[in-house]
This record gives C-alpha cells, sequence and structure tokens, in this order.
C-alpha cells in the first residue's frame, strides 16, 4: 500500500497533494506500508448509483492502517465490525478490496 | 457586520412538479421575492443550482430569471457548490453588494429532480464526490459517507439509531406546520426504525428525499429589518479517508468559527437554527461543530429535545432538508426562507421573540459549507 507521509509533520494520506494540508509546508513523501489495518468504520449500502448496483449490498469500510496515520476506504464483502484487523485481497477498477484476517 | 439586508423572500411548495419546468419554479419564488421587497431595481442575479445540467439538460439559469422578469441586461451567474449551491449565491451577492458594485441582487435557488429515475438521480449527486479516487471505486456513497459516519459516532458515544430517529421525527413534526413543506404526513418512531435499510445504519427516514422546489430572496445596501449580519464560507476535506477526525466536519466548524467571529456573537446567543440535515446524521454532527453543544454529546441534545421548537436552540423549525425537502440548489435559499419568518414573527413553529437566527448549508460530503447569521433590528 503506498501513502504519502510529511516530511515536517505527523500528516498521512493515501493520495497526494502538492504541499501539506496539516502544516501547510512540508512536501509529502512517497511510502511503501503494509496494507494490514483495522476496521474504523463501515457502512453497508443497499441503494447504489447505477455503476454499483449488480454489486449491492455491499460494504464499504475506512480502514485506519497498522504502519501509518494515512486511513483507506476499501471494499468487503459480508459482515465486519469496528476493530476487525484487515488486508488487501487485490485491486480491482481501482478500488481496494480487503478480506478480513 | 455586512450592512447588507434582506428585503423580500418566495418560496415555491416543495414537492413533486412534473408539470413544472425548472424555469417556471425559479419565476414563481423570484416574483414574489420581488413583489415583498416592494419590487426595487435589480442589478444583478445569482442563482444557486446543481443538476440542471446534468438531468435537465437546462443551463443560463441567471439570464433567463432576468429575461423572464424583464430585469433588462443585468449581470447573472448560475453558482453551483453541490448542496451548498444556495448559500453560496446568497454569498455571492452579499459580495457583490460589499464590492460596491451592486445596490440590490436578487439570489434565487432551484432544483428539479422527480422527472428523474433513482438511478439517475443518484449518479448526479455523485457528481459532488471526488470521482478521480480509490474512493469513489470502492463504491462509496454519499448517504454511505454518513453511514460510516453513523456507526463511528455510535461506537465512540452512547448514541444509538433511535437517536437519529429522534431527529428525523422532529423534523417531520415540525413540516407538519409548514404549508410549503413536501411531507405533511406524521410519522411514529416506530415507522422510522423499522423502514428500509439504504445504507447501515440510516434507513429512509435519516435521509433527505428529492424534491422539485424553488426559493428566493432580495437583498440590498438599503437598510431594513434583517440586516446579514455574518457571512461565511470554507471548503472540507472531498474524500473521507482524508478526515483527519471521521466526527468532524471541518468546513462547517471553520464556517462557523468565521462567521461568530465576524458577527460578534456566540453559539449561545442564536434563537433559531436552520442546518443542512441532508442526513439525520448530518444535524447530529453540525449541532456540535456549530458549537451549539459539546463535540460527541449532541445526542443527549437531542434526547432531551433541546432541538426542538419548543427547546433552548430550536433547530430546523422549517421541517429541514429530511422533511420540508430538498431541492439542492434551492435548500441555501429556503432555509433564509424560514429564518427571515421567524425574525418577522410569522414562521411555522414561530419561536418566540427570536432576534438572532443562523443558517449552514453544506456541499458534498463536508466539501463546502456557508454559514450566515441573521439579525433582526
Ligand atoms: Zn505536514
Amino acid at each position: 500500500m503506498k501513502v504519502y507521509q510529511c516530511d515536517q509533520c505527523e500528516y498521512a494520506s493515501v493520495s497526494n497533494k502538492y504541499r501539506c494540508p496539516s502544516c501547510g509546508t512540508g512536501k509529502l513523501q512517497e511510502r511503501d506500508v503494509s496494507s494490514r489495518g483495522s476496521v474504523y468504520s463501515y457502512t453497508d449500502i443497499h441503494i447504489a448509483p447505477a455503476e454499483f448496483a449488480h454489486l449491492a449490498p455491499y460494504t464499504v469500510a475506512l480502514i485506519q492502517l497498522e504502519e501509518s496515520k494515512a486511513k483507506v476506504t476499501v471494499r468487503m464483502d459480508g459482515n465486519v465490525q469496528i476493530g476487525d484487523m484487515t488486508e488487501l485481497d487485490h485491486v480491482e477498477d481501482g478500488a481496494y478490496i480487503y478480506r478480513k484476517c | 457586520m455586512t450592512n447588507v439586508y434582506i428585503e423580500g423572500i418566495g418560496m415555491t411548495k416543495f414537492g413533486k412538479f412534473i408539470d413544472k419546468s425548472m424555469k417556471q419554479l425559479l419565476v414563481e419564488a423570484s416574483i414574489e421575492a420581488l413583489e415583498d421587497a416592494g419590487n426595487p431595481k435589480v442589478d444583478a442575479v445569482f442563482v444557486g443550482n446543481f443538476m440542471g445540467g446534468s438531468i435537465g439538460n437546462q443551463e443560463i439559469l441567471g439570464a433567463l430569471v432576468a429575461n423572464e422578469l424583464g430585469l433588462g441586461y443585468i449581470p447573472t451567474a448560475k453558482v453551483e457548490g453541490a448542496c451548498a449551491s444556495g448559500g453560496i449565491a446568497l454569498r455571492q451577492g452579499i459580495m457583490g453588494i460589499l464590492s460596491g458594485e451592486y445596490d440590490t441582487v436578487l439570489i434565487a435557488g432551484v432544483e428539479k429532480m422527480k422527472h428523474a429515475s433513482t438511478a439517475d438521480v443518484t449518479q448526479a449527486i455523485n457528481a459532488a464526490m471526488d470521482n478521480d479516487s480509490n474512493e469513489k471505486q470502492a463504491g462509496l456513497t454519499f448517504p454511505g459517507f454518513f453511514g460510516v459516519l453513523a456507526n463511528r459516532y455510535f461506537y465512540e458515544t452512547g448514541a444509538t439509531k433511535e437517536h437519529l430517529a429522534m431527529i428525523a421525527l422532529k423534523n417531520r413534526e415540525n413540516a407538519l406546520n409548514n404549508s410549503l413543506a413536501q411531507f405533511q404526513k406524521p410519522t411514529t418512531m416506530e415507522e422510522i426504525m423499522a423502514a428500509r435499510i439504504i445504507t447501515s445504519p440510516l434507513g429512509l427516514f435519516d435521509c433527505s428525499p428529492t424534491t422539485d422546489g424553488a426559493a428566493a430572496l432580495v437583498i440590498t445596501r438599503k437598510k431594513g429589518a434583517i440586516h446579514i449580519r455574518s457571512s461565511a464560507q470554507s471548503s472540507g476535506p472531498t474524500q473521507m479517508q482524508d478526515a483527519d477526525d471521521l466526527l468532524s466536519l471541518p468546513a462547517v466548524r471553520e464556517s462557523g468559527r468565521l462567521a461568530y467571529e465576524k458577527a460578534g456573537v456566540g453559539p449561545e446567543d442564536i434563537d433559531v437554527v436552520e442546518i443542512h440535515d441532508c442526513f439525520s446524521m448530518t444535524e447530529m454532527l453540525a449541532i456540535e461543530e456549530l458549537g451549539f453543544f459539546n463535540k460527541r454529546e449532541g445526542w443527549l441534545a437531542v434526547e432531551q429535545g433541546r432541538t426542538k421548537a419548543t427547546g433552548d436552540k430550536p433547530v430546523n423549525t422549517s421541517g429541514g432538508l429530511l422533511s420540508r425537502g430538498h431541492p439542492i440548489g434551492a435548500t441555501g435559499v429556503a432555509q433564509m426562507y424560514q429564518l427571515v419568518q421567524q425574525l418577522r414573527g410569522t414562521a411555522p413553529n414561530q419561536v418566540e421573540n427570536a432576534r438572532l437566527a443562523l443558517a449552514q448549508n453544506l456541499g458534498g460530503t463536508g466539501s463546502y459549507s456557508t454559514v450566515h447569521i441573521l439579525e433582526r433590528l
């Protein structure tokens, strides 16, 4: 999992930015970290837009990565609870598909 | 202090109007506002609208209003800021007057959504998310964002789905007294709790509806009874995964802080509030972010009935987005319609002797927020 870590402060994100939105001066540096993380929160989506309707109901979870301050939004199948440990299963059309571990 | 005053207000009934065009709705609300203001000369028009282009194939809304009303060849524009389009249109008008360029500006907001299918509307609304992101590709939806927030809120506080239902019920009860509101049918806690799930834990009553409707305001530098004491606007994260604190809406917090600072008042001074309750959960977070209640304690205030029309901090006496309805571009303007009525003493669910009123209008999943504070002189 790629994350972007500020070279001046604690800020980290899975998406790059021109400059650090937290301290306003730092530059973000690309870093590879483990995909492992715990479920910070989630929702089971029953009503989806046309392009995802064939998947509904599906779960979207916000994962707090273990090795970074960054969180990442992922899709999962089945029952999840806050605190469950998870990891990347595969990448599909630019989406991170996670599973429990 | 802006020294800009609201001189006239107008609003159509909110609901489903298949036989009326977007232009007709705009014109109807605008004429009412102009008549209420005594038909002053108008120097500019700003129209708040979000999806007229994508699902209605109609743009140039500013020029349409000027032409239909015969306002002359004055400058006009459409303002887009997702669900905050109306609040931002108002702010553009205020800025235009503050710059010295205009004396009197017509602000209107409109949306026409009922003719389109749910799938098409959901798709159009998703334009208010960052679509070039892994988050969008994961299938996160607009309501889904607030579902994720709600589950975390429940986890960190003592709140449950019932507290969200209390918000939905309160706003429905307020709408019953508002003849312009979309939903005028009473409901119960049981019905709200049992309604079908849209995105867990949010059910049908936790989500604002699709709505046709328009609202309009005439604002002017000429001194009047309703003063816009402050106008503020902020941006926030455009992706959930970039939230520093998931239970915070930084745009709401910052626009509120700026509005209080400019007005020289605090949350304790506000008598009546219209908040952007696109979802019941959004109202929960916004009453905290605007400083009416402590962080992570809004649910206690809801439980105690403090945000009811009869409480010490009445929120959404119009019925809010949940029950007055949410014609996206009109919402920010409709909030002002209700608050001006509150300050004139003619509102549905009138708050006795209201003097200071606050409106907060949100766009996207926390991408934009405007706050306006009004005072009765
Ligand atoms: Zn930094």
